[in-house]
């Protein structure tokens, strides 16, 4: 395994030669790094030897079909994958250069600073405000009422939703359409002010228009939270994202600039894949 | 795609209206219509029954919480007990109280009023009253003064024209002076705070159900305040901490075993236990509310399990991924949504421990209380026991006694779930 300071040397480097082990990162700020990651559940391998960089300024996808292990690899990334109690990971996945396996990492605050957003809608059964206000809170991050106030309003406003919703802050957020409970979910987790987004397929559940706004959000978000996106949509990859890491059978195929590889894919996996041979 | 059935060349298009098709669907409605009425059926059914109960126990219970009352005028000047008002200012207020004789008293005014047979008319307990009167108004003593004390059964039969067990021509000389003593203004029925307000007793003209009901309170609150926690936390754990292993396994299935055991068997564990082990205090609330507890954890546990169980993953996940601890996950989150189900096994477990009567006659509460409990370790008796105990008096004074604990027992359970309902309802609205 290669020590920290080289990965961050060649990664960081403009233009770094590809590497086998490290995929190059070009004109970015490296935020979260990979190295030899391996999941099993139980006996079950489902990701093999997978190492990535993502960079800060940058969307990332992670495309594949399905069972490919691309959403487990993304639980990896905060540890969710900590509540299957078969799940085991090896490997090294640093955050800013700190291993975020490392027994003194606090999984509580890794789940703030890398927030998630699930496949299926999942607000609280709770009014629209709590929903925003809860993470704030249980992370202290409001002193007063106003501030707090004040931090859901930006991150409604951020996810798009405010407009919508800011006569009834106090109904339930349960009671919102599909696609603003996707965005209700979003402005959830940027209220603790992550510094990387997770997005587990944020559209599978929703209509072409719900999609086309959350995409546009993603863009808006773009360079101010590094963001990973799931996704079974390929379109929707070569739309929203700069890089993009396609998966199959657990294993990491090809990792590079979008346009390149939608245009221009290098392994033969991958060209059937976008080309629609399997999926 | 879809070419290889529609072009099948044999496949003949299908009917819908040929008579086979038509009959299918006719009987399909018609299964419809049945099971619809068996469900109607059912729910009248119930409903027919519950009615039967209220009706039959609301109009023979009613009248117990009524008494006949006789007036007894008493001389007490002129009377055998030489008792003067300024004694009673003293310390030994309660010894001389208890030396004089009250019983004597009643016999006398009794017979002085109503000729010889007129101690017949008077409840045993009639001189209780007297005694009572007399504690909180010393000067009394010195007064002539009509007291209106308890009838004995025999009268308030006769007053509801029942014939009691007398023999008919006793029953036909009391009929007749009870006529004439209604003529006379000297019987009347009026509610009876007694019956609230006192405890077990012999006599049934005397009895009340304070006593009984404290003692279901007391024992209650044991089974509460221990069953709830516990069966909470329990079921917490097994769900959401406990690894998969032998051990859970075993300990859930005693708790699925413990649920159905026979009342009676935790009667003899709490008697094993408590009584004979611990020492606690026997036929007192603490042990009746220990072991009843025992019996309603079980369900708790169960429900509880089953309603954290339900709440959806995607909640878990949802508050983990913002970086909730799973204690926050859990107090935030899922105790919140699954307490609606909590509070259902709690009510189920609950009712079923305020009727339970088995297990506490095993740990001595069929004991006979005639004073209402004064706190947990003080002998005690619930309402089912006391229903029990009643109906097995001889004295026909009690039948209607029995019916009105009854109604006070149903009414304790009726409160005790509303209180629960409201409780779940007002924490499903949250959401």
């Amino acid at each position: 395994m290669n020590n920290v300071g080289d990965m961050m040397n060649d990664a960081t480097d403009t233009q770094a030669e590809s590497r086998a082990d490290a995929p190059a990162l070009a004109q970015d700020t490296l935020k979260m790094t990979a190295r030899n990651v391996d999941v099993y559940y139980g006996d079950k391998q489902a990701i093999d030897n997978v190492s990535i960089d993502i960079g800060m300024e940058n969307v990332t996808a992670f495309i594949g079909p399905s069972g490919c292990g691309k959403s487990t690899f993304l639980r990896c990334l905060n540890r969710m994958n900590d509540t299957i109690p078969i799940a085991r990971v090896t490997g090294q996945i640093e955050l800013d250069e700190k291993d975020i396996y490392d027994p003194a990492m606090d999984v509580v605050q890794l789940r703030a600073r890398v927030g998630m957003v699930f496949q299926k809608p999942n607000p609280f059964p709770k009014s629209i405000f709590e929903n925003v206000a809860y993470g704030p809170r249980i992370h202290g991050l409001a002193t007063s009422k106003s501030e707090l106030d004040e931090i859901v309003e930006k991150s409604l406003i951020r996810a798009g939703l405010f407009e919508e919703v800011k006569d009834r802050l106090h109904d339930s957020g349960t009671a919102l359409s599909g696609g603003q409970q996707q965005r209700l979910c979003i402005a959830r987790a940027i209220a603790v002010d992550p510094e990387v987004i997770l997005m587990d397929e944020p559209c599978s559940a929703l209509d072409p228009i719900a999609t086309a706004k959350i995409e546009e959000l993603i863009n808006d978000l773009r360079g101010k939270y590094a963001i990973v996106i799931v996704t079974h949509n390929m379109q929707q990859a070569a739309r929203v994202s700069q890089r993009t890491a396609f998966f199959h059978l657990g294993t990491l195929v090809e990792y590079g600039e979008t346009s390149d590889l939608f245009t221009n894919p290098s392994q033969d996996r991958t060209k059937d894949y976008i080309t629609g041979r399997y999926g | 795609m879809n070419t290889a059935i529609a072009s099948s060349p044999d496949r003949q298009p299908t009917d819908w209206s040929a008579d086979a098709m038509q009959r299918r669907i006719r009987a399909r409605y018609r299964a419809e219509k049945r099971f619809r009425f068996y469900g109607l059926f059912a729910v009248l059914l119930s409903a027919g029954f519950l009615a039967f109960l209220l009706v039959t126990m609301i109009s023979s219970g009613a009248r117990g919480f009524t008494q006949t009352q006789i007036a007894l005028p008493v001389n007490f000047p002129a009377s055998d007990i030489f008792l003067e008002p300024s004694q009673l200012d003293g310390d030994d207020r309660d010894q001389l109280l208890a030396q004089t004789d009250f019983q004597g008293l009643a016999r006398q005014s009794a017979i002085a009023a109503y000729g010889e047979d007129g101690p017949a008319f008077l409840s045993n307990g009639a001189w209780v009253l007297l005694r009572d009167a007399v504690s909180e108004d010393p000067s009394l003593l010195t007064r002539n003064e009509t007291l209106w004390v308890p009838a004995s059964t025999e009268v308030d039969f006769a007053a509801r024209g029942d014939s009691g067990m007398r023999q008919s021509e006793e029953r036909d000389t009391m009929s007749t002076r009870y006529a004439e003593l209604e003529a006379a203004d000297q019987v009347r029925r009026t509610l009876s705070w007694n019956f609230l307000t006192l405890a077990d007793s012999s006599d049934p003209t005397l009895v009340g159900i304070w006593g009984a009901l404290k003692g279901s309170l007391l024992t209650m609150t044991i089974t509460l305040l221990l069953a709830f926690p516990i069966g909470v936390l329990t079921a917490v754990y097994l769900e959401e901490y406990a690894p998969e292993n032998r051990w859970t396994d075993i300990i859930e299935v005693s708790i699925n075993n413990l649920a159905a055991v026979p009342s009676i068997i935790f009667g003899l564990l709490g008697l094993a236990v408590f009584i004979n082990v611990f020492y606690l205090p026997r036929s007192a609330a603490i042990v009746g509310g220990l072991t009843l507890a025992l019996m309603t954890m079980p369900v708790i546990v169960i429900a509880g399990r089953n309603a954290i169980k339900s709440v959806p993953p995607s909640i878990r996940d949802a508050a983990l991924g913002i970086g909730a601890s799973p204690v926050q996950v859990l107090t935030h989150h899922v105790l919140p949504l699954s307490l609606p189900g909590i509070l259902t096994g709690t009510i189920i477990g609950m009712s079923r421990a305020l009727g339970e009567t088995a297990p506490l006659l095993l740990i001595g509460m069929r004991a006979f209380v005639a004073t209402p409990p004064g706190g947990f370790t003080d002998p005690a008796t619930v309402l089912p026991v006391q229903i029990f105990l009643w109906s097995d008096e001889l004295d026909p004074g009690f039948v209607e006694k029995t019916s009105a604990a009854i109604i006070v027992l149903l009414l304790f359970l009726l409160a005790m779930n509303g209180i629960a309902i409201w409780l779940r309802n007002k924490y499903e609205q949250r959401w």
